[in-house]
């Protein structure tokens, strides 16, 4: 027995804890700190979505970007007031006054979002590992073209200014839950799920137990990209202001990143990815401003945190290959299992921890015994 | 043993956190958002430079009222999110009273929206949108003139001197360079010209050929060029079409000005005119001081007007905050920017009202020969 | 639209292609080994310009002199990032070592920004290299020949060295099965750092041919025509040579002809059109042009 199995640790650490710091950042509202954990929040619906895809199906997207903005620009028509959308010319009479409350214009996101992935997605998922790749990049830079240059829909380059900051730390989380409660019903609790892992495992093997490659692949690439519309939307209300230059190559790779550092073959990896990747870069950040460390001043050395970014992510990758989670469901597993909270309200489970700390204890002091021995 | 690291940890972290308090109560921090690195750091960095530059002069000449700037900076990485962190981070964090930076209009709103809530002074060291400080709102003041003011100098001093015939190239995926080339097609086409040919190329592309080709096969009359372009697009622009014969004058907006279009295209940049904020070859006492103090600082002359203005930014921030009593109040920090008068700085004459936080400066016509860029009139 | 119009445009594009292509051969035969989309190979040409320029500021170094020692740079850098990043992930996912990579190109863009600045740079070739020769509607420099001729020098003597020597055909079995090259003897890392080596000094003499037609340089030149010539590379077939040369020369010549003849209110469209002509080729031929169908690899 280990602590990680213990409900009521689990409980403590994925329950409990998240939710005080979420309470708490809830109350400080538009403050620095709760912010950043919003965009985590919003992170993390983006890595999970894109595992999905590119751990649970054997398919490697990295087109996240085009499926963010469609979503972003889709829920900021649907929001903002009429004095935003008279900058914007070619938009049909009844639509200047027409708004959509916030949930609507949010799933209104996800579903512009997810046509559109199956729209590509008959032709492009055809394609196989790097050529998928490739085509997915493709579309970053046709969805950039049409927003940067159809101005009457879109403002064009000018973007789009002044989105409602609907955006808090409960509508992010809260949709987060819901949409990470949806996958993993699906991915681990279902004939869905298991059909998608076995074709990614092994898919002339999976096409010969009956499972059905083409509505897979496609129900899973638009599924992802539901999520990821909703994401780029809820990113949208965060920063109120989106334009097309703000989704492009660097946005799509750093979702992979994530998903990569935290575990693509889970959706707790994504939850990890994104915590890694939204936060180490805030922390490195003083680093490169020349401050003070141990008496000595440091010069300024912008690039620095980049610098040093790219060689963590480097190290993990060469010493943990498959992400910091592999393929533990632990996260998700413990916030959405029953056992989780009834356990805590059973005795079992405490004898059981003093039991594993009376191990640990042991055998700590039993290696210090051996050590004053030598 | 252990006892004793303990109670050295413990009295280093007292120290310094006892230290950290003392430095608060006695520094005036401003926040400088720039993106040090990525797509814009090539003009950001310029503008970081200037108003570090003038932020040291004000430290070594006292400071203000006996405090001391503590300029604030992190990277913005040419990312919207890092942007936005960044200016929140200042705010909450840093507790910094003025916000200042950025050269592109879509980063300074995306930086705006955070300011205009938290009601900190945010002053735009570049980016130049006409209706900037209307869409952001009270708290937000510009250094630059917009592109309005800069197109139409243009717009006029090429209709005057130039043709009434314009061949137009606009960068089509910035909102500076679309916004430039309607303003200069508006005032250029209300006064009588004409243009004749319009085409088009996106950022970063390195290569005009296609581009240049299209318009000497058909330049319908044009008698002169205007590029709406980024300064990092400057020196290649200019080489390829007169490497390609053609001897228009070239015309554009601010930015233009870089050395790196006599250093690319040396005999061949002749006959280009930038309608800019500032000319450093201007002959008055304080911006040669500039380029004197900058040169020194960092090796190398300013690289484009952008530097100019950064430390025209410092230089505003500062005499605001010498009028101010409280330096923590931003609301009164707001009304001492705003009632900046004949504020004279490197880049030209800043006065704000209530109703315009926008100023109402000249452009400077400068014509490119010689390898240098020389002032040729104000409009 | 005279015909003398299309022919400036259609050398427009052979002169953008050329470029395209000497970046694809690099990349084609780093992945036809080992499967590894090489994000970072763009910045291996940056590193060899940047160190070109450095050279240049010492008089009297002759120009192959400065070339040589770029390409020198260039190559080791490209080593020492197969030895350090590379070699330890051989043999993972597809995903790991594409996100590896990119990590790489990170890493060297803002290395080269910290040292030189992010400020773009003027690059000056000796005069005699930029001389312009004109045919009729067409306008070469010295710089654009000689890309097209070392193209021909290095399609040859590549073809040469996989089909008659010993390293080559090493290399042809490594591209064909990796793990079985192994199980025969083959010292796969022998191999791999060949190709890294040619790679690099390849992208080194493309930096040199970019920067000199350009003029300018800057620590980000080197990621968008590499993107661009990764899409060649798949374009034309990936693993193969030929097909590397011909992705580039598509790309480069639909580019320019896509800009030089469409409306203007079309053009902004050019790169967006690129990829989904690239989206349209793999769907007709998966493989790409030229590339033949990959075994029990994928």
């Amino acid at each position: 027995m280990k602590y990680r199995d213990n409900a009521a640790v689990r409980f403590v650490c994925f329950v409990l804890l998240p939710l005080i710091i979420l309470i708490y950042s809830a109350l400080n509202r538009g403050h620095y700190y709760s912010d950043l954990i919003c965009l985590f929040g919003i992170n993390l619906i983006l890595a999970a979505s894109l595992n999905l895809v590119n751990g649970f199906s054997g398919m490697f997207s990295m087109g996240h970007a085009a499926f963010m903005a469609v979503g972003a620009y889709t829920s900021a028509l649907l929001t903002i007031s009429e004095t935003q959308k008279a900058r914007i010319s070619g938009l049909p009479e009844w639509f200047q006054k027409f708004t959509l409350p916030f949930p609507l214009a949010l799933i209104c996101a996800g579903l512009v979002a997810a046509a559109l992935a199956l729209l590509i997605g008959f032709p492009v998922l055809r394609l196989k590992s790097h050529y998928l790749s490739v085509a997915t990049l493709g579309l970053i830079v046709i969805v950039r073209a049409f927003l940067d240059n159809e101005d009457q829909f879109t403002n064009g380059a000018r973007g789009i200014t002044g989105l409602p900051s609907y955006s808090t730390i409960f509508t992010v989380f809260l949709t987060g839950l819901i949409l990470l409660y949806v996958m993993y019903r699906l991915i681990r609790c279902s004939s869905y799920g298991r059909g998608l892992i076995a074709m990614r495992d092994d898919d002339v093997a999976a096409q010969t137990l009956g499972v059905r490659l083409v509505t897979k692949k496609i129900s899973i690439f638009c599924l992802s990209a539901f999520a990821a519309g909703i994401g780029g939307a809820l990113w949208g209300h965060l920063q109120t202001v989106i334009s097309g230059q703000f989704f492009y190559f660097t946005d799509s790779f750093n979702v992979v990143e994530m998903s990569i550092i935290g575990g693509m073959y889970s959706l707790s990896g994504g939850i990890v990815g994104a915590l890694v990747m939204t936060f180490l870069p805030e922390i490195l950040a003083p680093l490169e401003t020349g401050i003070m460390i141990g008496g000595i001043q440091l010069p300024e050395l912008y690039g620095a945190s980049n610098l040093i970014m790219a060689v963590l992510l480097i190290l993990l990758i060469i010493f943990r290959r498959q992400g910091i989670l592999g393929d533990s469901e632990i996260i998700v597993e413990s916030i959405f299992s029953k056992s989780t909270y009834t356990g805590i309200f059973k005795a079992e489970t405490y004898r059981n921890l003093a039991d594993i700390t009376k191990a640990k204890l042991a055998g700590l002091t039993g290696k210090s015994k051996k050590q004053e021995t030598k | 043993m252990k006892k004793a690291i303990v109670s050295v940890l413990l009295t280093a972290a007292l120290l310094t956190s006892g230290m950290s308090v003392m430095a608060e109560e006695d520094t005036i921090k401003i926040g400088a958002l720039f993106n040090l690195t990525g797509g814009q750091a090539s003009i950001d960095t310029p503008s970081y430079q200037g108003f570090k530059l003038k932020a040291d002069e004000i430290n070594a000449a006292g400071g203000i009222n006996g405090r001391m700037i503590e300029v604030v900076s992190y990277d913005g990485k040419t990312d919207q999110a890092t942007c936005a962190n960044n200016a929140k981070k200042m705010i909450d964090v840093d507790n910094c009273v003025v916000i200042s930076g950025f050269s592109d209009s879509n980063y300074a709103l995306a930086a705006g929206a955070i300011t205009q809530e938290k009601q900190v002074p945010f002053v735009i060291t570049g980016a130049t949108l006409p209706d900037l400080c209307e869409q952001i709102g009270d708290y937000s003041f510009m250094i630059p003139f917009g592109d309005d003011t800069c197109a139409y100098a243009a717009a006029e001093y090429a209709y005057a001197e130039l043709g009434t015939k314009c061949y137009l190239l606009i960068d089509q995926s910035m909102e500076f360079t679309k916004t430039l080339a309607e303003c200069f097609q508006e005032r250029f086409e209300e006064l009588g010209g004409e243009i004749v040919a319009t085409d088009n190329y996106m950022n970063g592309d390195p290569d005009f050929s296609a581009q240049i080709d299209k318009f000497t096969n058909n330049d319908g009359g044009a008698e002169f060029m205007f590029f709406s372009g980024v300064p990092d697009d400057a020196g290649p622009l200019v080489l390829q079409y007169r490497d390609k014969g053609v001897e228009l004058p070239i015309v554009s907006g601010d930015g233009f000005d870089t050395p790196l279009i006599a250093e690319v295209a040396g005999d061949q940049a002749h006959d280009v005119y930038v309608s800019t904020h500032c000319s450093y070859t201007n002959e008055a006492e304080n911006i040669q001081n500039f380029v004197a103090a900058y040169t020194e600082a960092y090796g190398t002359a300013p690289e484009n007007a952008f530097a100019g203005l950064g430390y025209d930014a410092m230089d505003l921030i500062g005499q605001a905050l010498a009028t101010v009593e409280d330096p923590t109040d931003t609301a009164a920090i707001k009304d001492a920017i705003e009632a900046t008068t004949e504020f004279k700085g490197v880049t030209g004459t800043i006065s704000y009202t209530a109703d315009s936080h926008k100023p109402d400066k000249t452009a400077s016509i400068l014509e490119l020969s010689d390898g240098e860029f020389h002032f040729v009139t104000e409009e | 639209m005279s015909f003398n119009y299309i022919l400036g445009q259609l050398v427009n594009g052979i002169k953008l292609g050329s470029i395209y292509a000497i970046i694809a051969i690099g990349y084609s035969m780093v992945y036809g080994i080992l499967r590894l989309i090489n994000f970072a190979h763009g910045d291996l040409l940056t590193v060899g310009v940047y160190t070109m320029l450095v050279l240049m500021g010492f008089s009297g170094l002759p120009i192959w002199l400065v070339i040589l020692a770029g390409c020198i740079v260039s190559v080791m850098v490209g080593m020492t990032m197969e030895r350090l990043v590379y070699r330890p992930l051989r043999g993972s996912g597809e995903e790991t070592t594409l996100i590896s990579s990119l990590a790489v190109s990170v890493f060297l863009q803002n290395l080269i920004s910290i040292i030189f600045t992010p400020q773009k740079k003027a690059f000056h070739l000796p005069d005699f290299l930029t001389v312009n020769y004109s045919f009729g509607p067409i306008s070469l420099s010295t710089i654009n020949i000689l890309t097209l001729i070392s193209i021909v020098v290095i399609l040859i003597a590549l073809t040469l060295l996989l089909k008659k020597t010993k390293i080559g055909m090493a290399m042809r079995a490594c591209s064909d099965n990796l793990a079985a090259s192994q199980l025969m003897g083959i010292k796969i890392n022998n191999v791999v750092v060949v190709a890294f080596v040619i790679g690099s000094g390849l992208a080194a003499l493309t930096g040199l041919m970019l920067a000199g037609e350009y003029k300018t340089i800057e620590p980000l030149m080197g990621f968008v025509p590499g993107l661009k010539a990764f899409c060649a590379a798949v374009l034309g077939g990936i693993g193969s040579l030929n097909g590397a040369v011909l992705g580039g020369f598509i790309i480069g010549i639909a580019e320019v002809l896509f800009a030089g003849l469409m409306p203007s209110d079309i053009t902004p469209y050019r790169d967006a059109f690129i990829f989904f002509l690239l989206i349209v080729v793999l769907l007709v031929k998966p493989n790409g042009i030229l590339g033949s169908s990959e075994g029990g690899r994928s």
